[in-house]
């Protein structure tokens, strides 16, 4: 074991703010979703593990990694939507349980579908040769692709408060988190809300799929783990609520990570004890269930 | 000895100074109220008044934000919900609240059953002596013996609202509170109602809540007048309709 | 017209005094058909998975299915059942009596941990919280290799003979196998049934139907669920025992998040909230996993499929959806 220096320390604090970015958005997306349908989406892994085998997928085509930060985002948030459509909003009013079975059997047949078209065995994935290397940030060498992708979830984070906060949009989509019978009164079509949110958290799902491809390889599992461990986010930042989802995500992040190096054979089990702490001091988790955004 | 002057004493519960905040919104105010044994008391006020919070502060379902809640000289105020009808504490909701697929007869025998057996995981319950010959009672008592083997949700909306104050009657309470118990009833089934209340209050304290002030005027005692969280007015019947203040903010608006 | 509407009505109160019958004697109708089972199945040792899935899915149905609460983590009652049970015979030489009793109560220890942590949230939580942790107790399984063999799997569970009251049975052979593994599951069955004609029984009707009424009503509905969590894996603790006795092995898989989605399946396959139910949806579920992996190896495709098709449009199950039709 390497001497513990105040480098190393931040250097692993680094290590986990870019696994905790991950984590953060695909748990906005699970919030997001959650905030206005009140479906919890047990698909969310799927949506993830999709992300990363249409990026294998067109990288194969010959695409390149810039052309695929768009693209997934994009077929994958298409496929939420004919999800939303075709098989969720039949299931509204019928119960909390329901949608969730629903997304739970629709998991089984995205993983056997890719399981068919790519095989059982998982792939490597390259990171892109321009984001290769490490770069000096001051406490010592870190690897260029981590910060990038840290760099990309803010980006999409900023995004996304812009769109809920600036435009008329997000107006009603905040509004309808918080009461939805107000925006029916007001006239607004919600189930086209509803159809669009699920498309944007699925999009998202999928970038962040993506993003994780060159740090952990693609498999058709790889949705499930991460999907256990984005309810532990849920459940410390609290449901529906994003900067809940930011905060919790960063910080199982780091907890992760911040475990690996001091005390490895603990790193997998220490986010349920985060969990569990948080169940017996605060059930609600950080932030509760406030509404969107607050 | 709290306990025992309590139970003699004339005043059953008693609110001191509670109020309640939900986030910034303060939906009750400071609010200090007695209540006699053996009396019907209503809650009246407009709409948003906070009569549903009062009600639930008095209840049980929620804690006040600061305040007491007194019940025959013992402190309730952070007491749980199923804790109040081991107390003698029953209530009826403003939304109809009954089990909706087990049957009538059924709703009040589990109703009963709380007071003889609640985790036994091994007798026969039918075996539990005299809970279902008690249902029957209470239910003819309602006015729903003949619809007892019919399930729940089938009961039209007056036989639902009966059904539940038969269920809280399980409880032998000594005090009964009834949230808006004739809301949504048609004429008819409000009178009936109405004749149930008085006839139950013979032999118990009932509070109730209720949006209507013209209904609750004839049978009440006492009258509490709730308008924005506080309490604007407090008396007897006579009292409250001459009441300057009251007229104002009620009877003016018009009821509806 | 009164006529008419009589004789409307007659047939309808005939079944139902037909399904009282089998209502009150429905431990006895499912034992029964567990004792005949065997001889329709293709080989016995799907049969004996049948039995023992449905049993964990009895077991996971009393939480689901007559409490209303949805766990995604009953992979971990069931695990710690067969772990507990195998452990128990490989590391200390247990007799195979008090390996299985010592399942059970493993499964109802996890289930008191869980439970206890789990309840503290609300609704939709519970399914979340409830994963998360079986997760967790995954993790602690796979990693105690001394105790639980690891990514290998804890081997060398070998109980050859099964002795009951001086009676000595062949545990090698497959049917009396399955008719030792059938004495459990009987006594199970019959033990629910009387759980649910327990006064508990009705609490936990209660509960599900409404909960702020039952609070009203003076029943601790905390408490409640805690005990039903409890109960419940008991049950599962006993599945997992006898998946231990049956395997002889027990796998790391038994851990999977698929182990308790596949619960969740077979109970609303059957029908969640009835009786046979869960038998029905087990048998559905593993008959299908086995026919469907004759002509292809992505049978879960064809699973999930079915399921989400049932989610759709039979939420009652196959066996709920046969006593509407029997008993409207």
């Amino acid at each position: 074991m390497p001497p513990l220096s105040f480098d190393l320390i931040a250097l692993q604090l680094f290590t986990g703010l870019a696994l905790g970015a991950i984590y953060v958005l695909f748990a906005i997306g699970l919030s997001l979703i959650f905030g206005m349908l009140t479906v919890v989406n047990f698909a969310h892994g799927a949506f993830y593990m999709v992300g990363a085998y249409v990026g294998l997928f067109l990288l194969s085509l010959g695409g390149n990694f810039w052309l695929c930060l768009l693209a997934v985002p994009l077929i994958v948030g298409t496929c939420g939507l004919i999800v939303e459509r075709f098989l969720i909003r039949p299931l509204y009013g019928r119960g909390i349980d329901y949608p969730l079975l629903l997304t739970f059997g629709l998991s089984y047949v995205m993983v056997e579908l890719i399981r068919i078209a790519f095989g059982k065995s998982g792939y490597p994935f390259d990171t892109p040769e321009i984001l290769q290397g490490a770069v000096n940030i001051g406490v010592g060498y870190f690897p260029l692709y981590r910060l990038f992708v840290i760099g990309i979830a803010a980006a999409v984070l900023l995004g996304l408060w812009l769109f809920l906060e600036r435009t008329s949009f997000g107006l009603i989509i905040r509004a309808g988190a918080r009461d939805p019978q107000i925006v029916r009164v007001l006239g607004v079509n919600l189930s086209r809300i509803w159809l669009f949110v699920f498309g944007i958290g699925s999009g998202i799902a999928g970038l962040a799929g993506l993003l994780a491809a060159p740090l952990q390889g693609v498999i058709p599992e790889m949705g499930a783990t991460i999907l256990a461990e984005a309810f532990v986010v849920t459940v410390v930042g609290g449901m529906g609520s994003i900067g809940g989802a930011v905060i919790a995500g960063l910080l199982v992040g780091v907890v992760v990570s911040m475990t690996s190096l001091f005390a490895p054979e603990m790193a997998k089990v220490s986010i349920f004890a985060l969990m569990a702490i948080v169940l017996l001091i605060r059930p609600q988790g950080f932030f509760g269930r406030a509404g969107l955004m607050s | 000895m709290t306990t025992l002057t309590g139970i003699s004493s004339k005043v059953i519960l008693r609110t001191s100074g509670v109020s309640k905040t939900f986030g910034k919104f303060v939906a009750l105010n400071n609010i200090s109220a007695e209540f006699s044994r053996d009396a019907i008391t209503s809650i009246i006020g407009p709409n948003g008044a906070g009569k549903s919070t009062y009600f639930n502060l008095l209840s049980g379902a929620f804690p006040p934000s600061s305040g007491k809640v007194e019940f025959e000289g013992r402190d309730v105020t952070n007491v749980a919900q199923h804790e109040f009808a081991h107390m003698g504490i029953a209530k009826s909701f403003q939304i109809t609240n009954v089990f909706p697929l087990l049957t009538t007869r059924e709703n009040v025998r589990v109703g009963l059953q709380a007071f003889v057996s609640r985790y036994e995981i091994w007798r026969p319950r039918a075996k539990l002596p005299g809970l279902v010959d008690k249902a029957d009672e209470l239910l003819a008592l309602v006015g729903l013996w003949d619809r007892r083997e019919r399930l729940a949700k089938e009961l039209a909306h007056g036989e639902q609202r009966a059904l539940e104050i038969g269920m809280a009657l399980a409880a032998n309470p000594r005090l009964l509170l009834l949230d808006e118990p004739t809301a949504g009833m048609s004429p008819e089934e409000t009178r009936v109602m109405m004749d149930l209340i008085v006839k139950l209050a013979r032999e118990r304290t009932v509070i109730l809540v209720e949006h209507k002030m013209k209904l609750v005027m004839g049978i009440s005692d006492r009258v509490l007048v709730l308008h924005h969280g506080e309490l604007l007015a407090e008396g007897t019947p006579t009292e409250v309709r001459q009441n300057e203040q009251v007229k104002r903010v009620y009877l003016g608006q018009r009821e509806h | 017209m009164n006529e008419l509407s009589q004789t409307l009505t007659q047939p309808v109160v005939a079944s139902a005094a037909w399904f009282e019958f089998a209502k009150r004697h429905r431990a006895f109708l499912a034992s029964t058909v567990v004792l005949v089972f065997p001889l329709v199945m293709p080989f016995t040792a799907l049969a004996v998975n049948i039995l023992i899935y449905g049993l964990y899915a009895v077991g996971f149905n009393l939480l689901f299915g007559y409490l209303g609460l949805l766990s995604f983590g009953h992979a971990a009652l069931f695990g710690t059942g067969a772990y507990l049970c195998g452990i128990a015979i490989v590391h200390f030489a247990w007799p195979w009596y008090a390996a299985t009793a010592m399942g059970i109560l493993g499964g109802a220890v996890m289930a008191a941990g869980i439970g206890a942590l789990a309840i503290r949230t609300r609704g939709i939580y519970f399914a979340m919280v409830t994963m998360a942790l079986s997760q967790c107790v995954f993790y602690l399984f796979y990693q105690a290799i001394n105790w639980t063999g690891g990514e290998n799997g804890l081997r060398g569970i070998n109980v050859r003979t099964i002795d009951i009251f001086g009676l000595q049975f062949d545990f090698i052979n497959p049917l009396t196998r399955y008719y030792v593994i059938a004495a459990f599951v009987i006594l199970a069955l019959f033990a629910l049934s009387r759980i649910l004609a327990s006064p508990f029984g009705a609490v936990i009707e209660a509960v599900r139907e409404n909960e702020a009424r039952a609070r009203a009503s003076g029943y601790n509905v905390t408490l409640t669920r805690l005990i039903t969590f409890i109960l419940s894996g008991a049950f599962c603790g006993l599945a997992g025992a006898l998946m231990a006795l049956h395997l002889s092995v027990v796998p790391i898989e038994i851990l999977h998040i698929e182990t308790s989605g596949m619960v969740v399946m077979m109970s609303l396959l059957g029908g969640m909230g009835t009786f046979f139910g869960p038998f029905v949806g087990a048998a559905v579920f593993l008959l299908l996993e086995n026919l469907v992996s004759l002509w292809t190896v992505h049978w879960q495709l064809i699973v999930g499929a079915v399921f989400v098709i049932c989610v759709l449009f039979f939420p009652a199950g196959i066996w709920g959806t046969i006593l509407k039709r029997i008993n409207p």
